[in-house]
């Protein structure tokens, strides 16, 4: 890997990790929206603060609380697309993970479709009605669904490029080489996961501020509330990512730092602590001013998601340098040879087109005064 | 070589049923939602055209149940059945993505667009003007529909593969033959259970009088009208299929033929159903008959289902790929070197094994038999063989592709195979502390004549012509008899069958073959003479 990542490959494997780093970054924005609230929200129920102004109650946390089950959904579909190039391009690392984990990865199904019924029955109405205890075990259920997610594909993860550990995985022995290190990567990405969070939520809040206008001056002080903890969340969420990352990068065996600190990983490692410093000074500034501004968060997203990019380009730095380059330029020379690209860049062009339609549609098919009711 | 995966054991449980159990739930409700569009658009225009009063306030509860159910069952277990195929077959799994992978990257597109779509008519069709719900819900119907239209084209492949096995071209394997079929069928099934659905949703509403109900429930049967095609179309369906497996379908196969009748039983009551209760206005359905009918249907679903995978057998990918994860072209190749000898995985099922022969065996049973059989549970391999003595079992399972067409060749060396018989035979006795193997050179050599008698190509081989690309790659002088050039040019050997993948021979069938010394080569072989691209 001589080259910044993901050039000086084959052309063919440049492009299917570009697809794939890009994909997943996709699925990253949703999927961290559904980790870091589904955590949020569950502080907010064992620690609710003051009585007459409970932090659940708080605008945040209701809008967070009202579009969890659709960002779910659209964590899971755009998680489809990564799933497929994964497939390409690391098979049998990929599927050799899957097996070894046997019955422990195929609960990640039922614990999704738990979680997401239990994020429809947070939402509806009749929660608020349950005793204070119901309603930290629905949050803590729900959060812990979600971490429990979040740590088997960390597992799964750390499995596949441990070849040397399959055969005594599958005959009995730890499928988690070094617990430290699991943890480590773990917590660094649901640390991360708040930051990421925030660039939605924060385009939310501000969408919700700028809605509700001057008159209404309790939403103004909640939505100002919301913004707090919101730039409070992401400060300490992107505190803790940087920690945590800096422990797991100290674990890395030798030859996996120097890939990252190399020609390869080099760039993306600029670029995800610039994405990091940028987002870090965007929110004290937001939290000095007290007010989200369309600038702050254009630049808070802009850093955010180079920051998303840069830390999944890496991932596959790392990743590359525990695989067999050979194999994956192979995949990525064959499955170039299969058709069907210039049907999924139509597809793409036409569905595009009539998901934009739905949006449109949405918005402007709208009754004669439905806004205001 | 292809790699060799860890297999999981699932107590009395075989893989394939977990499979099954999972694929025909998301068949189900996938089916569902495509219908439930169509339902929806259908009374939506009602609502909006003042045919049906009633037809707005069904839309708002037919849609929570459809994004209750579809959205986030439907969603989760498409992903489920991905994570499962990679525990029964990960080898077929990654073929099916590997050769379609933009074919499933397009159905995604439309699953996004189905999505958004669909959301976008959840969160603010009370707010939205008629005609502004009607093009939500279009585009979720399109959508929907769009996304059985590409995955039915990569399930289709997998027991027609078509020109494709020639070709490998992704559209040759996408338009298979059973591809319209399927479709049709599958469209048809779609609206027949929205229909069904509906007329459950309809006893649920409340605040509706009776005459209002059936009102509703008359509308939504409309979209079962289609049934009346579904004989024509399973007929056409059957037609397209492979004459082997049709076979299987009707009668060859006990158990395949048991659920093609549970699946055509339950699909005419539920026609009779339709048209007594429905279009003749006889019955009344209330929720509990609809709920019973749905619940037919899905017996019908998991029937239909089951012979279809049932049915490419021995295949999971006609041509391509065994059931139990073996491809054609290694079969030779295991024969000589061994199936379990790169096998890097130890064996965890059994807490004692006595002796080497016996631990062969049980990675031998893992690696040929395990996808599809348990050793003691369903389809038990113990169970199966109990009545055979030692001879028979060697024979048979040196013959297992004559022995039961529906089983492909055994894929490894006579050692290997005796080490099954052995394993099988101590499980058969109770899995006594020692184990005396009656194995002797001639035993051995006699598997290895069976072997040979039965060649390594399945009883209904798939004969693959040689891509014209590796073709044209061939030098001029390929073969030094007229029959091989023959060979060389047609890509059909001149006795018996050729079975070729990936541009190799893999195989070829016991004909005569009384040919030229080379020739003989290569039907013994597997191997051309001269054969550089081939």
């Amino acid at each position: 890997m001589e080259s910044t990542f993901p050039f000086g490959f084959s052309g063919s494997l440049s492009f299917y990790l570009s697809l794939y780093v890009l994909t997943l970054v996709l699925h990253a924005f949703f999927m961290t929206y559904v980790l870091a609230g589904s955590l949020y929200l569950a502080w907010t129920t064992i620690f609710p603060g003051a009585t007459d102004h409970p932090r659940g109650q708080q605008p945040l946390a209701l809008i967070l609380k009202d579009w969890m089950p659709f960002v779910l959904s659209a964590a899971i579909t755009a998680g489809v697309a990564p799933l497929l190039f994964v497939q390409v391009l690391y098979r049998q690392q990929f599927y050799t993970a899957n097996l070894l984990l046997g019955l422990r990865w195929l609960l990640v199904v039922p614990v999704l479709i738990i979680a997401f019924y239990l994020l429809y029955v947070w939402k509806s109405q009749f929660v608020a009605r349950w005793s204070v205890a119901s309603r930290v075990i629905l949050a803590a259920g729900v959060a812990g669904c979600f971490v429990f997610v979040a740590f088997c594909w960390t597992a799964n993860h750390l499995l596949a490029l441990n070849q040397q550990s399959w055969a005594s995985a599958y005959g009995g022995g730890s499928v988690v080489s070094s617990v430290s290190s699991l943890l480590a990567r773990l917590a660094t990405w649901i640390a991360g996961a708040f930051p990421t969070m925030s660039i939605l939520a924060g385009w939310q809040l501000w969408h919700f501020r700028s809605r509700s206008g001057n008159q209404e001056a309790a939403e103004q002080e909640a939505a100002a509330k919301g913004t707090r903890h919101l730039c409070l969340v992401s400060l300490a969420g992107l505190a803790f990512a940087v920690g945590s990352a800096v422990v797991y990068a100290a674990m890395l065996d030798k030859p996996l730092q120097d890939a990252v600190l190399g020609s390869a990983g080099r760039v993306w490692l600029v670029a995800t602590a610039a994405g990091v410093v940028l987002q870090a000074v965007c929110w004290v500034m937001v939290l000095k001013r007290k007010q989200l501004t369309t600038l702050s968060l254009a630049m808070i997203s802009v850093a955010g998601v180079i920051a998303l990019i840069g830390t999944a380009s890496l991932r596959e730095v790392m990743r590359l340098a525990q695989s067999s380059l050979e194999t994956v330029t192979e995949n990525a020379r064959l499955a170039e040879a299969v058709g069907g690209l210039g049907l999924f860049l139509g597809s793409s062009v036409i569905a595009g087109l009539l998901i934009t339609g739905c949006v449109l549609v949405t918005r402007w098919g709208r009754k004669p005064g439905s806004e205001a009711a | 070589m292809s790699p060799i995966y860890p297999i999981n054991d699932y107590g009395p449980l075989m893989p394939g049923l977990v499979m099954a159990a999972v694929a025909i739930f998301h068949v189900f409700l996938a089916q569902f939602a495509v219908g439930g569009g169509f339902l929806l658009c259908y009374f939506q225009w009602l609502a909006m055209t003042g045919r049906n009063r009633t037809a707005r306030r069904f839309i708002g509860d037919y849609f929570k149940v459809l994004v209750m159910i579809s959205f986030v069952l439907g969603a989760l277990t498409g992903v489920g059945i991905w994570f499962t195929a990679i525990q029964v077959s990960a080898a077929t799994i990654g073929e099916m993505v590997f050769n379609f992978h933009w074919i499933w990257a397009t159905e995604w597109l439309f699953f996004c667009l189905e999505i958004v779509a669909g959301y976008c008519f959840y969160r603010y069709h009370d707010r939205l003007t008629d005609k502004a719900s009607l093009v939500l819900l279009a585009m979720y119907a399109l959508a929907a529909w769009m996304s059985l239209f590409w995955i039915n084209g990569i399930l289709s492949w997998q027991l027609t593969p078509g020109d494709w096995l020639q070709t490998r071209n992704v559209f040759d394997g996408f338009f298979n033959p059973s591809f319209w079929p399927s479709l049709f069928f599958r469209t048809t099934v779609c609206l027949t259970l929205a229909s069904l659905a509906g007329c459950v949703v309809v006893n649920v509403i409340p605040g509706l009088d009776r005459q209002e109900r059936t009102g509703l429930i008359n509308r939504a049967a409309h979209l079962m009208l289609p049934m009346l095609a579904m004989p024509l179309l399973g007929a056409w369906f059957l037609w397209a299929m492979p004459a082997d497996s049709r076979q299987w379908v009707l009668g060859g196969s006990p158990a395949m033929m048991l659920f093609f009748t549970i699946s055509v039983g339950a699909s005419l009551a539920i026609g009779a159903y339709a048209v007594i209760g429905l279009w003749m206005q006889r019955l009344y359905i209330n929720g509990a008959t609809g709920t019973l009918l749905i619940l037919l249907a899905f017996g019908a679903t998991a029937g239909g289902e089951f012979v279809r995978e049932g049915s490419r057998k021995p295949y999971s990918i006609r041509g391509v790929i065994y059931s139990n994860a073996i491809r054609p072209q290694d079969v030779a190749e295991l024969r000589r070197i061994g199936c379990v000898t790169n096998d890097p995985f130890p064996i965890i099922t059994e807490d004692h094994l006595p002796g080497d022969d016996v631990e062969l065996g049980a990675r031998v049973f893992r690696r040929q038999c395990a996808v599809c059989h348990t050793v003691e549970g369903s389809n038990a391999v113990a169970h199966l063989t109990e009545s055979w003595d030692a001879d028979q079992m060697r024979m048979n399972i040196a013959k297992l592709q004559q022995t039961k067409p529906f089983m492909p060749p055994f894929a490894g060396t006579a050692q290997e195979l005796e080490a099954l018989v052995q394993y099988i035979r101590w499980v058969n006795a109770g899995r006594p502390a020692d184990w005396q193997s009656d194995t002797t050179p001639d035993k051995l050599q006699d598997i290895r004549s069976w072997l040979d008698e039965a060649g390594t190509e399945p009883a209904n081989a798939v004969v693959q012509q040689i891509p014209a690309t590796n073709l044209s790659r061939l030098p001029a002088a390929a073969g030094d008899s007229d029959s091989e050039r023959q060979f060389v040019q047609s890509g059909v050997p001149p006795h018996g069958l050729a079975v070729v993948q990936r541009g190799q021979v893999m195989a070829v069938s016991t004909g005569a073959t009384n040919g030229s010394d080379s020739e003989r080569q290569l039907v013994q072989s597997g191997v051309p003479p001269h054969g550089e691209d081939l």
